[in-house]
Order: structure tokens, then C-alpha cells, then sequence
């Protein structure tokens, strides 16, 4: 998959804003968004968040785990574990993003908040190779792994299959006489 | 007819169209559109832009648009001349025109239903009342000259003319933006610019620009206000514009000290830095102010932090022995990111120098849309690529000055100074555009009256000519009011050149919307001036 859908999927997810207009309640495909009034918040997916907030027509609320002493405590939580932790949303690196890059001036101290995600993200990676790296050496047949959002397996994914996949043809050309000696592409 | 209510008869017209753009080429018409762009881009309004140089362009421009649009929006272009006998437009097309050229044709004015005029009113007005333009028009016959001698208005030139207070149109589209309550401080840096813009192309008085200043000090406070609260301090990427007291050089932050002074036209004059003497003085200057040379000719960037401390104040106490009273000018600056700060002055440097940039392969399309980029904050390549072409046009300006001071170029014609600049004279081809031609003609001027001793000739006005077109074999001509304290910036050139060009029946093109630029073949150069010594004399 590329990072650019896993964004787009992310952008499904649900934020608060104030909007500054009315609009009775419409009906989209996929559900019901409104009624919206001036002043009051509501409920809308982040596309239309960050659509409108480019238009000057709303102001976007913080997610509650966008916050720096919540993400300070996740952050040290993360670096204690050896596993992976549950994160504060399945898609919390590319809100991240979007919201940072789009509506900064209605998140306050958001240059803390980028560094404490990053580093959030950074320790995670690190983990993931460490493990990746344990089960390509030990020659495991399956891993499980818990707490882990869809863009972090994406930036392993077609790595860690190629590496799997040449492995196995390594391995099967090792053996001598059987499956004929040369390996199946998948 | 004048807009009362910018946002009744204006925007909400617009809002459900489709709407066709014809912006000027100059700084000011590029930061109106800049901001109208944003609010149309927030109310999904459909639009086109066509950027037009001259009347040739927007007649052209119309034609090719006038069967998909009713609406018309001129930024900076349409308000001096009667535009509906220019075009020729059908009942229906309506023009939105927001344009800072004086004085305003009187039909434009009086024209109830098509020509809608979005120029802010003060109460010191002037316009002559319907009854007396019309009236005089039957009595006399319909006698077509207004006058143009900087004198008295006779009743005759009331007909054609309306002076009055001049607002940069990027402050007008601003004030709409205002009351939409749509503006962002991206709007208000684009405002900023466009008021600096008039300032630095020497458009409107000190004072104006001064009072100017302060409407958009109020609006700057607003913004910050706005976001400095608590605890809760903005990221360090979010604009932050900030009211400056700076110095008057140049482009000085992003170049050195030295070659800022040296080619800043206040200090280059008030030092004569032309002259041998000049130059010493300048070194006796920086001696004076504890700067060491060395110091001083780096980028400004590297300069010691002990030496850039207290820079301003030192400059400006220095100044002061020097004669240089106003060497602080009040400004704004832009600051976003950890390197990136900027001075209204320098974006209008360097969007005028992409504007009018004289690369080979560039028409003037492509360096409209360039200028224009180079306003928004995500393409700072490009800012800084107009910054660095528009240090090569300051300081071929500079040479140019100090090789016609020192050949004595400039003559007196009797009514005026006149000044030719020759085919071979290097950076020639800057000086066929108008806005460096203009920023030559006035620091050509100020020098020159720092280096006469004729008192009469410091009274004078000032004519220049450059080649424009070597394959046709045009001249560019632009004449500028003379050097004053008091002066209120108003250039009569305009009729005077028409009125040369017809008694003498020379080739000359009145393209340009300001009417003190004009194009004219080069062997009628001499009749040309001729005829118009015996004019004005």
C-alpha cells in the first residue's frame, strides 16, 4: 500500500469542529453529517474538517489525546515496554499530520505535540525492526504482534515479504534434488 | 458609479458567478488579486485570470471573454479612461473596477449601471456634480481637451478629470475581506505589501502612506492579539507579521550592509556615493558608527550578533550627523520558521524584479504567474530567486545613475530635464519596462538635484527615454513631476505627451494605464521633444 492511502483511509476518522455557518443536516453516502450551527460543535470526518477549515468555515478541536501530557505519559509508557502499547488512535500518526499541517494555529503548543509524536513513532519503529529482525534470524513460521496501527505495518510491509520471499528461494536452493531445485516465484 | 457597501454590490453579486479577472502588472493589483483569489477560492467562486499589460491587452483580453462572462473585475487598469467607449461592451457585461490610477474619467463615475467603481470615498471630495460636467459640454460644443497645466481646473477640465485619495487596491480587496470576516494574516501581509508597494514605486505621499500605515497597524494588533494567549504560544510556523521601525536600505538583510547602503537610493544620494568625495564620506560613515569594514561587507546574516544588536539605533544616530533624517521608515515584517523573515520592502523588490524580469524565454504571462507565486509563503525558492534578480537590478540602477551623473547626461530642455539613455549603456534592456524605468527616472532625479548647483533646474521635471524595442525601433518615454518635499504626487505628463504626439503626428503607442509612460519610434525623438518644450514652456 502507499503511505498516501493509508492517509486517505485515515481521513475517514471522526474529529469535532465549530463551524461558523448553518447548514441543515446532510446526507452522504457514507452517513448523516449536521445539522451545523454556528458556535456549536459537531461531529464530521476529517476530510470535510480540513475542507472547511481551508475555506474559513470552521475551527477544528484537538483530539483528547492530543494533548502534551497525555502523549508525555504514552511516550514513557512506550519506551518502558518492550511490546507494543495500545495507541491513542489507530491512526494517530497521520492526524497527526493532517491536523498539524492544516489547522496549527487551533492546537496549542502543537511543535511539542509533533516532536512527542514523532518520538512515540520513533520508538515503535525501532521495536518493529528489532522484531522483524528476530524472526527473519530465528527462522519463525508466524509472529503475533498486538497494538499496531495500519502505517506502521505498511512501512515494513513489501520489505518484509521481499526478504521472506528470497529467503525461502535461498533456503529451498540450499536443499539439494527436491522441488526440483529451482524455487516457485509468487 | 462609486460602491458604497463593498460587500451588497460587490461580493455577493459575484458569489453565484462566474467571473472574469483582469489584473495589471504591478505589485499592488498582484496582491489584490491574491486576496480576492483566496476569497474566491473560499466561496468555490468560478474565475479567469488574465493578466493584461496594457489597454491593447485588456481590449483583446475582453473580446476573447466577453460571450462566456457578464463580470468583469479590473484590478489596478479601467478607471482613467471612458471605458465603456473603449470597449464597447453589450448592455449586459458589468465591470467591477478597483484601480488606484488618477485622476478617475467622469463618465466612469457617472455610469449608473455598468461601471461599478470600488474606490473608497473620503469627505474632502471634489466631483463635480452631474449637472455642471454635462451641461458645460453642451455649451461649449463638446470641446474634447481637458487641460493639463498644473494649475487651476477651468470648467473644461472638470469634465474629464476627479482626483481624490488613493487607497492601494490590495487595502481595498482587504477591507472586503474584513468585512466578510474571511481575512487571514496571509490576507494582511498581501495588504501590507501592496501599500508598500505604492511607497517604494513613490506613489503616494508620506503622509498617506504613514496614515495608511497605521489602519493597518490597528488590523496587525487584531491578528496578534487574537493568537498570543496564555500559555498557548502559536507553532513556530505559523506567520507572525510584526510592525517595524527599519532602515530605509534596501534589501539589507539579505545582502551585506555595504551594498545595501551603496545601492539604496536615499543613502547613495544624501552621500553623492557617484563621486570620490562620496565614497569617502561613506568610509568616515562606518568609521564613525565602530563598524569595521570587514564586518560590514559580509552577508548580513553572519555579522556579529554584538554588531547587528543595537544596528538600527546606531545607524540612525549616525545618520543624523550625516543629514539623513529619515533613514527609519515605518514598515512590517513577515517572520515564519526558524530562518525565514522578511521585510515588506524586500517581497515587493522581489516580486517587481520576477515581474519584469528580462529573461530570454519568458513571456509576460509566465512572469506575471511568477510574481504571483512568489507571494504565497509555500514557495520561498522562488521569493528568493526574485530577491536575488532584484539586487541585480538595484545595482544596475545605481551604475546607470552614477555613469549619467558623471557624463552629465541629464539636460536641461528649458521646462524640463530630459535624459536618453543610449543602445549600448549596460543592463539597457532592464530599463524598457516601465517599473525599473520609473524607479531609474526618480533616483535619477533625486541624484541629480543633490549634484547641480543650478537652483533652477531643481524645480524641474524630469523626462527619460530608453530603447524599448530594437527590432522595432521604439522608445519608451516617462516623464515625472519634479523632486519636492510637498509634493502630491500628481504627474500631468499624460496630456501633455498626447497632445505633443498629435501636433506632431509621431508614431506613438498610449498603452500603458498609467498615461506618463508611452512608446514612440525613434526617429520621431527629436520632433517629439521638440513639440514638447514649446508646449509646456
Amino acid at each position: 500500500m502507499d503511505p498516501s492511502e493509508v492517509e486517505f483511509l485515515a481521513e475517514k476518522e471522526v474529529v469535532k469542529i465549530i463551524p461558523n455557518f448553518s447548514l441543515d443536516k446532510i446526507y452522504l453516502i457514507g452517513g448523516d453529517l449536521g445539522p451545523f450551527n454556528p458556535g456549536l460543535p459537531v461531529d464530521v470526518p476529517v476530510w470535510l474538517a480540513l475542507n472547511l477549515k481551508q475555506r474559513q468555515k470552521c475551527r477544528i478541536v484537538p483530539p483528547e489525546w492530543m494533548d502534551v501530557e497525555k502523549l508525555e505519559e504514552i511516550r514513557e509508557l512506550e519506551r518502558k515496554e518492550d511490546t507494543f502499547t495500545p495507541v491513542p488512535s489507530p491512526y494517530y500518526m497521520e492526524l497527526t499530520k493532517l491536523l498539524l499541517n492544516h489547522a496549527s494555529d487551533n492546537i496549542p503548543k502543537a511543535d511539542e505535540i509533533r516532536t512527542l509524536v514523532k518520538d512515540i513513532w520513533d520508538t515503535r519503529i525501532a521495536k518493529l525492526r528489532l522484531s522483524a529482525d528476530s524472526f527473519i534470524s530465528q527462522q519463525e513460521a508466524h509472529a503475533k504482534l498486538d497494538n499496531l496501527t495500519l502505517m506502521e505495518i505498511n512501512t515494513t510491509r513489501s520489505f518484509l515479504l521481499d526478504t521472506l520471499n528470497c529467503m525461502f528461494k535461498l533456503r529451498s536452493n540450499l536443499q539439494p534434488g527436491s522441488s526440483g531445485g529451482k524455487a516457485q516465484d509468487h | 458609479m462609486f460602491i458604497t457597501d463593498i460587500r451588497k454590490e460587490f461580493y455577493d453579486f459575484v458569489v453565484n458567478q462566474r467571473v472574469a479577472l483582469l489584473v495589471s502588472s504591478d505589485i499592488d493589483a498582484l496582491c489584490a488579486c491574491k486576496i480576492l483569489q483566496a476569497l474566491f477560492h473560499c466561496d468555490q467562486v468560478q474565475y479567469t485570470l488574465v493578466p493584461v499589460t496594457g489597454w491593447q491587452d485588456l481590449g483583446t483580453a475582453f473580446l476573447e471573454h466577453k460571450e462566456q462572462f457578464r463580470y468583469f473585475v479590473l484590478i489596478n487598469c479601467g478607471a482613467n479612461v471612458d471605458l465603456l467607449e473603449t470597449l464597447q461592451p453589450e448592455e449586459d457585461s458589468i465591470f467591477f473596477i478597483c484601480d488606484t490610477h488618477r485622476p478617475v474619467d467622469v463618465v466612469n463615475v457617472y455610469n449608473d449601471t455598468q461601471v461599478k467603481l470600488m474606490i473608497k470615498q473620503d469627505d474632502d471630495l471634489g466631483v463635480p456634480s452631474y449637472d455642471d460636467i454635462f451641461r458645460d459640454e453642451e455649451e461649449e460644443g463638446g470641446d474634447d481637451s481637458g487641460n493639463e497645466s498644473d494649475g487651476g481646473s477651468e470648467p473644461s477640465g472638470k469634465r474629464r478629470r476627479y482626483d481624490e485619495v488613493c487607497y492601494a487596491a490590495a487595502m481595498v480587496i482587504f477591507e472586503l475581506a474584513w468585512v466578510l470576516t474571511k481575512d487571514t494574516k496571509d490576507m494582511l501581509w498581501w495588504a501590507i505589501i501592496g501599500l508598500t508597494d505604492q511607497w517604494v514605486h513613490d506613489k503616494i505621499t508620506h503622509m498617506k502612506y504613514v496614515t495608511d500605515i497605521a489602519t493597518l497597524q490597528r488590523h496587525v494588533s487584531r491578528h496578534n492579539h487574537r493568537n498570543e494567549d496564555e500559555d498557548n504560544s502559536l507553532s513556530i510556523d505559523c506567520m507572525r507579521i510584526s510592525f517595524e521601525y527599519d532602515l530605509r536600505l534596501a534589501l539589507y538583510q539579505h545582502w551585506s550592509l555595504f551594498e545595501s547602503i551603496c545601492n539604496s537610493s536615499y543613502t547613495s544620494c544624501n552621500f553623492k556615493l557617484w563621486s570620490m568625495h562620496g565614497q569617502k564620506k561613506l568610509q568616515e560613515f562606518l568609521a564613525d558608527m565602530g563598524l569595521p569594514l570587514k564586518q560590514v561587507k559580509q552577508k548580513f546574516n553572519s555579522m556579529d550578533m554584538s554588531v547587528k544588536e543595537n544596528l538600527r539605533e546606531v545607524i540612525e544616530e549616525s545618520s543624523n550627523k550625516y543629514g539623513m533624517k529619515d533613514i527609519r521608515i515605518q514598515t512590517f515584517g513577515v517572520h515564519f520558521g526558524f530562518k525565514n523573515r522578511f521585510l515588506a520592502s524586500d517581497v515587493v523588490h522581489a516580486a517587481a524584479a520576477l515581474l519584469e524580469s528580462t529573461e530570454k524565454d519568458e513571456s509576460p504571462g509566465d512572469n506575471f504567474i511568477k510574481a504571483l507565486d512568489c507571494l504565497s509563503r509555500s514557495n520561498l525558492e522562488r521569493l528568493h530567486g526574485g530577491i536575488d534578480l532584484a539586487k541585480k537590478k538595484l545595482m544596475a540602477i545605481q551604475q546607470t545613475v552614477a555613469s549619467c551623473i558623471c557624463t552629465n547626461l541629464i539636460l536641461s530642455q528649458g521646462p524640463f530635464l530630459y535624459c536618453y539613455l543610449l543602445e549600448g549603456t549596460p543592463d539597457v534592456k532592464l530599463f524598457s519596462k516601465p517599473m525599473a524605468l520609473t524607479l531609474l527616472c526618480k533616483y535619477l532625479l533625486k541624484a541629480f538635484v543633490r549634484s547641480t548647483r543650478n537652483k533652477r533646474c531643481k524645480l524641474l521635471p524630469l523626462i527619460i527615454a530608453a530603447p524599448m524595442d530594437v527590432e522595432k525601433r521604439t522608445v519608451i518615454v516617462l516623464g515625472i513631476p519634479p523632486e519636492s518635499e510637498t509634493s502630491d504626487k500628481k504627474n500631468f505628463f499624460g496630456r501633455a505627451f498626447e497632445k505633443a504626439a498629435e501636433s506632431t503626428s509621431s508614431r506613438t503607442l498610449h498603452d500603458h494605464f498609467d498615461t506618463s509612460i508611452i512608446e514612440l519610434k525613434m526617429e520621431d525623438r527629436t520632433k517629439f521633444l521638440d513639440a514638447l518644450i514649446t508646449l509646456l514652456s
